[in-house]
């Protein structure tokens, strides 16, 4: 995909964001909100595994750790502009600060490091009197951005769409420069990267914190939302449905993890709407929401390893491929190396996408 | 002093449970080079089957030994969707071993609902140094060793620990002797199963346990089996022990809410200790 393609794709896709914060009615523009939170934390959490080659099961504590530091700012008389911009710079320092001694694992010890870091952050925001406890942190007033005060959920979905916009075009610059190429270099052999003059250790902890950067502004718009946040909204299995997200949608793709957490937000969503009508039990919705993750995990890894965007991306070259035979065999011209692809992809990562 | 004694039997019961559920964590490893992120859900598995088969009116050792059953069957399950499928990476196994315990929750909350469930074990309790014990604790420790004893016979003395001890040295020359790898792995799942269903059996009497008890219990099993350097399951005893105790301690003396606190920190520490001593031979042994 060239560049200029991949602009069109993005405006197009923005501009469909923000009609359907337009169009939409209230009660589909709150599962809109979280929805576009949701993708914010999975582009971060995709790039991070497709591309760093790190598994983290604690990217739930980067958002709530965003939403806590947007909410305690707002409830200590700071603006709430403040907060919201305080939100993601606190996630990344934190994120930089834990990552130097946590990034010298790798493997199921980062894994189990950022279940840890997970688990401990649950421990001190419940523990804290600060952060209100148990209870949670209550009173969290709307956010004020330049005199208006945001009150309705649409202009909350704006906000949101906003967010994931910014998210996205982060992502998508940093792998189409310099830093996206150290990175896929980085993702197939860290030792071959290193020895190119790839600052590994450096990438690798940058990664971490700008993935926990993305996280943390999705819980600052998340604290303004909702107004309120308590330990309860930040369980492990928030860290986990990120993971599954990601998987589904094709690791280390932005676009992959925005198609992926729309497929599964909107699976489960619907599923848990099926499974809270009359004559369901009530454990139906969780029962139904767990098994929907985990199959889609299962057979993301197994049977899909490119996700939902590897598969688009074979169909597509099926397609091409008989186009191909049907104008007599001639083959497609590979795309030429210059300034702005200076090495093909596939060159660098074979397995650019995958887990490993 | 009595405080002190009540705290250290509690904490080594509970040490007892984080060591079988790390020795299965290690057996799994050591086979299949895997951590198995649903190693706390067998112990969940087993303890709420051990209640219903006691519900259903099964005696007190049957309803016990097929609970563990059920988990090591669970296991072979787990092990099969993880390393079933050939040219699977370790780092695949591990994200699908997480999808196999988040299906475990549904599975989990579809039979037994989502309250905490417990059994009663053994009732009744002895007065040891003045301090009241109940029974349940003083049956934990020997059956503990008593199965890490077996282990050690069963790595020892039989073909098939001693095939799985090849395969866990090198799959390679394992496979050319004529081991089968996948189905040594299978057996290490079934294994890891029995060893987690015993914990879970053990411990659900004396704390109820619900379907997400399964984190702690997982993360507290891995932090023992990283405390034994996930090699051999009889150090993963004296992991348990300590961080049972130090947790047991930590909750009796300070607050109950920052034990579990405390041994992750712990963990990471030791982690990041180990990686830095041993960065390049790491390096090369990921790659």
């Amino acid at each position: 995909m060239s560049f200029d393609s991949r602009s069109a794709t993005i405006v197009a896709l923005a501009a469909a964001a923000v009609l359907a914060a337009a169009l939409l009615d209230e009660s589909a523009l709150s599962v809109y909100v979280l929805l576009t939170l949701t993708a914010s934390v999975t582009v971060g959490v995709s790039l991070l595994m497709g591309h760093a080659g790190q598994v983290s099961l604690g990217h739930g504590a980067f958002y709530a750790c965003g939403a806590y530091a947007a909410g305690l700012l707002s409830t200590h008389g700071f603006p709430t502009w403040l907060g919201l911009l305080i939100a993601p710079l606190a996630s990344a320092a934190v994120a930089t600060i834990v990552g130097v001694p946590l990034l010298i694992l790798r493997g199921h010890h980062l894994a189990f490091a950022t279940l840890a870091l997970h688990l401990i952050f649950l421990s001190l925001i419940s523990e804290l009197s600060i952060t209100g406890g148990d209870v949670g942190l209550q009173g969290i007033p709307r956010l004020s951005l330049a005199g208006i005060t945001l009150t309705s959920v649409r202009s909350y979905a704006y906000l949101s769409c906003t967010a994931l916009l910014l998210v996205v075009v982060v992502a998508q610059n940093i792998l189409s420069s310099r830093p996206g190429r150290a990175l896929r270099a980085l993702s197939s052999s860290e030792v071959a990267a290193a020895s190119s003059g790839v600052a590994v250790g450096y990438y690798k902890l940058a990664m971490f914190a700008l993935s926990a950067g993305f996280a943390g502004l999705a819980g600052g718009v998340y604290a303004f939302y909702m107004g309120y946040l308590a330990p309860g909204s930040f369980p492990v299995m928030l860290s986990i449905e990120y993971i599954v997200m990601a998987a589904v949608g094709g690791l280390g793709k932005v676009s992959g993890a925005v198609v992926g957490s729309a497929v599964v937000f909107l699976l489960v969503h619907g599923l848990s709407r099926v499974a809270t009508l009359s004559g369901m039990p009530s454990t139906a919705p969780i029962i139904l929401s767990y098994a929907v993750y985990a199959v889609l995990l299962v057979s993301a890894v197994l049977v899909l390893p490119g996700g939902l965007m590897g598969l688009a991306a074979r169909a597509a070259a099926r397609v091409r491929a008989r186009a191909r035979y049907k104008n007599g065999g001639q083959a497609e011209t590979p795309p030429a190396v210059g300034p702005d692809n200076p090495v093909a992809p596939e060159q660098v990562a074979p397995k650019h996408g995958s887990f490993s | 002093m009595n405080a002190f004694l009540s705290y250290l039997i509690h904490g080594i019961s509970l040490g007892c449970g984080f060591a079988l559920i790390a020795s299965g964590i290690i057996i799994i490893y050591r086979v299949t080079r895997v951590v198995n992120l649903a190693q706390g859900m067998f112990a969940v598995v087993a303890g709420f089957s051990a209640a219903s088969l006691l519900d259903i009116g099964l005696p007190h050792v049957l309803a016990e030994s097929a609970a563990i059953g059920v988990s090591s069957a669970v296991a072979v399950f787990t092990g099969y969707v993880a390393v079933g499928k050939r040219g699977t990476t370790p780092q695949q196994s591990l994200i699908v071993t997480l999808g196999v315990g988040i299906f475990g929750y549904a599975v989990e909350v579809l039979i037994w609902g989502d309250q905490p469930r417990s059994f009663a074990g053994l009732a009744g309790s002895y007065e040891l140094f003045g301090v009241d014990v109940p029974k349940q604790y003083l049956l934990i420790a020997p059956i503990t060793l008593l199965v890490f004893a077996l282990l050690e016979l069963f790595f020892e003395r039989t073909y098939a620990g001693k095939a799985m001890t090849a395969c866990a040295s090198n799959p390679y020359a394992a496979a050319l002797q004529g081991i089968g790898v996948v189905r040594m792995s299978l057996y290490g799942f079934g294994l890891g199963g029995a060893l987690g269903g015993v914990a879970g059996v053990l411990l659900t009497p004396l704390h109820p346990i619900s379907y997400d008890s399964d984190v702690s219990l997982f993360v507290n099993g891995f932090a023992a089996a990283i405390l034994a350097g996930l090699k051999r399951p009889v150090l993963a005893l004296a992991g348990g022990l300590l961080l049972g105790v130090a947790e047991s301690m930590v909750a009796g003396y300070s607050k109950a809410s920052y034990q579990s606190a405390l041994a992750l920190l712990l963990t990471l520490a030791i982690l990041i200790v180990q990686a830095t001593r041993r960065e390049t031979l790491h390096a090369v042994e990921e790659s």
